[in-house]
């Protein structure tokens, strides 16, 4: 006997959902395909492939959730699953005190597929192995590098979403991503530069577009300037941040806390809250008018343009701060009604078929500005260019933050010179945004992705793309990262 | 809730059914080494927020991963689908990738088998407990927070695990497990405190405890002072101590010390911390989560891996233990942390002997700054509070701190016997609460 389809296991489980008096119920079907090739040192260390399925059963039962999930696909377990899940739901109402309320949606039926020029499934194993192995072959070919990294990665979703309300939507998603590190050491110091293609909705173009067998001599000569470059001095300098940069500082200080759940405590106990309160909304000077951050999940190749997150929502494009001004949030459809939206904005997912979907951040991105990134640079007396990804660290509300970065140049009358190590800058949310007085334009505009953003209880892994072209803020508080600055 | 039929849930893989599932694997690979590891995990959370339940979830994942070798050459696959037919595509596909792999020069065949000692790793009463009894705590906690008119945000949440280990020369290991955890954040307005347990028993997480230490922390967090940044004598409480010790023990890697590129390079067997600082692997603690054997098939066993201040072991892998000549691979998943001639007893009794310092409860988001000297930095979080002659005599606001547990524990002015300590980004440890001189404070936040 064939084994049911998924339509027809959906169909088993929300009959059941609906059988119990439940208002709401979905299941989510999905296949996770993975490959994973990670070099080190000049060799292939690990070559994973790796198939992850399962179903999760979500219920809303007199306004309280219940969540069940399985890996195991069966006539039998998903019965069990669907009813374990409203069993659940009926415990959590016992001592409910707020019921949740779910923000109207049309129903959807709809399919999403990535568009992919070349399928990474498709390319020979040995092309792969064979790229990574000579990139690390041309940055241990170069001055005091000790230590190499090559990786190329991709996943391929298939997802059955359906729910009692009615919208059924099956998604065939891909990602993909490729990086090289090198590590140099002098003098008992090392120091690490990097070259990553973005996480992006692409197929194996994205790794062959990245070059990075080209790029692996520059990333060794720089990794070696760095670690012998001057350590920097504690003090203020202007800073011009890269793309690249920039989406990290986005994420942790201008994604988090616009997410709703943390806003009204959902998070309290780990990923934390916000100082973006609801009272803000509307009001509150975030940033300087140069800053305009757009939340958009609707930009083709960008991790969560999904078509529609894990509520059954439209993927959407929405103003998170206009010219300086906070006026929106990342919402669900639970937060969403909280305060008073009509409709969520479509940024609920899990990160897997065991995951019970919650708020995250959308692909939030900098509008572009007008300059040129000489021109950024060439209005600064002393300051710092930032490239690339390093520490980063912020409180639990995101107003204090700490970040280093992957390279460093110092800027000395307009002019880049040399580079630095051991960059360290802190501030305060939105006094950094208010420093802000220039954004490159739209040709310098550059996307990454990220696919291990922690948050939630069982933890999870969010997916989501930050765009920026570079900018410029004054009077930073440069502290040098080693000892006790 | 009934726990009727719904809440019984399909049996985890075990011994037998390992045993049966490897050996479809192994005698059917055409590998000339061939390992397969089982991964079964059935768990469960009751997370609530605002004193309510707010997620409520329940999932069962297996994980079955092969790894075939043909010489030098190897590869993975790994699936959730546990019938016949996917077994044989997961092996096929591991044979596929071994095929066409480059050879690995570090590579390996599974180690040599041996008998793994046996530990109490699966309690019963942890493996039996369901969403109830996750609802009932739950429910406990928040009860106590209403009745001060305070927010309780936490979770509670229990588990169950299947692990083994197989391979084609004789290896065999299986191991049930249980894992149990609470963890509390209490709102007071703008203040917060916090505690947090973890054990293989439900039956110990202390839930009445703990969830009155947060409330204290909680109450006593209201209207905080600013201090300046700077250096300040610093009492860290058992979870800030294992925060800190945790990016130590991650950076102890063979690998990088053999390349010149870690914190420790040159110092193995040389002085790094306090001359009274111990720190060892128990595996058989009852409080901690020790395990008979490893992911690849190696024997956990009691080691010291730093012996009165000195660094006298490194973290290998297969590869560079032999490099070195280690034959016991040491293993760290139960460390307690000590300071010999430690006086006796509580937090409390050591703010009673503090002239003045911060006590730091817990820290939060701990990052590296620079690993070539593992200088760090995070946010002190949910009960940072001025101790002055023997007194908390003020919450202070939360500060950023930049320093190096290499330099922050150069001396110990005074610290407890080692207790339990488990924070959001780190396992668990058995760690003192320390009264340490100088620690440094980079900047203030604004609560």
């Amino acid at each position: 006997m064939a084994s049911p389809s998924w339509e027809e296991f959906a169909d088993l489980a929300l009959r059941r959902i609906k059988a119990s008096g439940a208002e709401y119920g979905d299941i989510r079907i999905q296949r996770s395909t993975t490959e994973s090739i990670l070099g080190e040192d000049r060799r292939i260390a690990s070559i994973r492939s790796i198939e992850d399925s399962g179903f999760g059963v979500r219920v809303l039962y007199h306004g309280a959730w219940g969540f069940a999930a399985s890996s195991i696909l069966s006539l039998e377990e998903v019965p069990r699953v669907a009813d374990l899940a409203v069993e659940i739901a009926r415990g959590s109402a016992s001592i409910a005190v707020e019921k949740v309320r779910l923000a109207e949606e049309p129903i959807h039926c709809d399919r999403i597929v990535t568009p992919v020029r070349i399928d990474p499934a498709t390319v020979p194993l040995d092309q792969k192995t064979s790229l990574l192995l000579n990139a690390m072959e041309a940055l241990h070919g170069r001055r005091g590098i000790v230590r190499s990294t090559a990786e190329v990665w991709w996943r391929r979703d298939r997802k059955h979403f359906e729910s009692t309300e009615g919208s059924v939507l099956d998604c065939d998603l891909l990602a993909a991503h490729g990086a090289i590190s090198s590590t140099a050491l002098h003098e008992g110091r090392f120091a690490t530069r990097s070259c990553n293609t973005p996480h992006l909705r692409k197929g194996y173009e994205l790794i062959e577009e990245a070059a990075l067998l080209q790029e692996a001599p520059r990333v060794a000569d720089q990794a070696f300037e760095k670690v012998t470059a001057p350590a920097v001095e504690n003090g203020q300098y202007d800073m011009v941040l890269d793309s690249e940069h920039l989406s990290l500082t986005m994420h942790e200080s201008c994604g988090h806390p616009t997410e709703l759940d943390r806003v009204l405590g959902y998070e309290a106990n780990y990923a934390g809250t916000s100082f973006l309160t609801t009272d803000k909304l509307g009001s509150f000077r975030f940033g300087s008018p140069h800053v305009t951050l757009v939340a958009d999940n609707t930009e083709p190749e960008t991790l969560a343009a999904t078509g529609y997150d894990d509520d059954g929502v439209a993927c959407q494009r929405w103003d998170i701060v206009r010219d300086g001004l906070f006026v929106g949030y990342c919402t669900n459809r639970e937060v969403a009604s909280k305060i008073g939206e009509q409709r969520s904005r479509g940024s609920n997912r899990a990160d897997g078929w065991g995951s019970m979907p919650i708020v995250r951040i959308a692909n939030i991105g900098l509008a572009p500005g007008t300059a040129t990134l000489d021109q950024l640079i060439a209005g600064v007396k002393r300051g710092i260019y930032i490239e690339g990804q390093g520490s980063y660290s912020i409180d639990q509300r995101r107003y204090n933050f700490q970040f280093g970065g992957d390279a460093f140049w110092l800027i000395e009358n307009g002019k880049r010179t040399h580079m630095l190590r051991d960059v360290i800058y802190h501030g305060i949310t939105p006094e950094f945004w208010n420093s802000c007085d220039g954004v490159a334009d739209r040709t310098f505009r550059r996307r990454y992705g990220f696919i291990t953003c922690g948050k939630g209880q069982p933890a999870q892994s969010g997916w989501m793309t930050h765009a920026a072209s570079p900018a410029r803020f004054r009077n930073a508080q440069v502290i040098r990262g080693e000892g006790r600055s | 809730m009934s726990g009727g039929n719904a809440t019984r849930w399909p049996k985890m893989t075990g011994r037998d059914e390992f045993r049966f599932l490897a050996d479809l694997v192994l005698t059917k690979s055409l590998g000339d080494d061939t390992m397969v590891t089982l991964h079964d995990l059935h768990s469960g959370t009751a997370r609530f927020a605002n004193n309510q339940v707010v997620q409520n979830v329940d999932t069962r994942r297996g994980t079955l991963a092969v790894t075939v070798a043909f010489g030098r050459r190897h590869g993975t696959a790994s699936t959730t689908d546990f019938t016949a037919g996917s077994i044989q595509e997961t092996l096929a596909q591991a044979e596929h990738i071994a095929r066409i792999s480059p050879e690995e020069p570090e590579y390996l065949p599974p180690p040599e088998p041996q008998p793994f000692e046996v530990r109490e790793t699966a309690r019963p009463e942890t493996m039996a407990a369901g969403p109830i009894r996750r609802l009932e705590y739950a429910n406990e906690a928040i009860s106590h927070c209403r009745m001060e008119n305070l927010m309780a945000a936490g979770i509670v949440s229990s588990s169950a695990s299947s692990v083994g280990v197989a391979a084609n020369n004789g290896l065999f290991g299986y191991e049930a497990r249980a894992d149990a955890r609470f963890s509390l954040t209490v709102q007071a307005g703008d203040a917060t405190g916090w505690s947090a347990a973890a054990h293989r028993s439900v039956d110990h997480l202390k839930i009445q405890e703990r969830t009155l230490a947060a409330i204290d922390k909680a109450k006593r967090s209201r209207d905080p002072i600013e201090l300046p940044a700077g250096p300040y004598p610093v009492l860290l409480e058992p979870a800030a101590v294992a925060g800190l010790w945790t990016w130590l023990m991650w950076s102890l890697d063979a690998k990088s010390y053999d390349k010149g590129v870690s914190p420790f390079a040159g110092k193995l067997g040389g002085r790094i911390v306090d001359e009274r600082l111990m720190l060892r692997n128990v595996p058989r603690h009852a409080d901690l989560f020790g395990v008979g054997f490893t992911a690849e098939g190696l024997p956990s066993v009691p080691s010291t891996w730093i012996d009165r201040g000195v660094l006298t072991q490194l973290a290998h892998d297969r590869f560079t233990a032999k490099i070195h000549g280690v034959k016991d691979i040491p293993t760290l998943e139960a460390p307690e942390l000590s300071v010999e001639g430690a006086a006796s007893g509580l937090v409390q009794d050591l703010i009673k002997r503090t002239d003045r310092a911060i006590l730091v409860t817990n820290f939060w988001y701990i990052r590296t700054v620079n690993p070539s000297d593992l200088t760090l930095t995070g946010m002190t979080r949910d009960g940072t509070f001025l101790v002055e002659k023997g007194e908390i005599v003020s919450a202070v606001k939360n500060f950023r701190f930049h320093d190096s547990p290499l330099r922050a524990f150069q001396h110990i002015d005074a610290a407890t016997a080692p207790m339990e300590a488990v924070t959001s980004e780190t396992g668990k440890m058995l760690v003192p609460a320390m009264v340490l001189p100088q620690f440094n404070f980079s900047s203030v936040t604004r609560f």
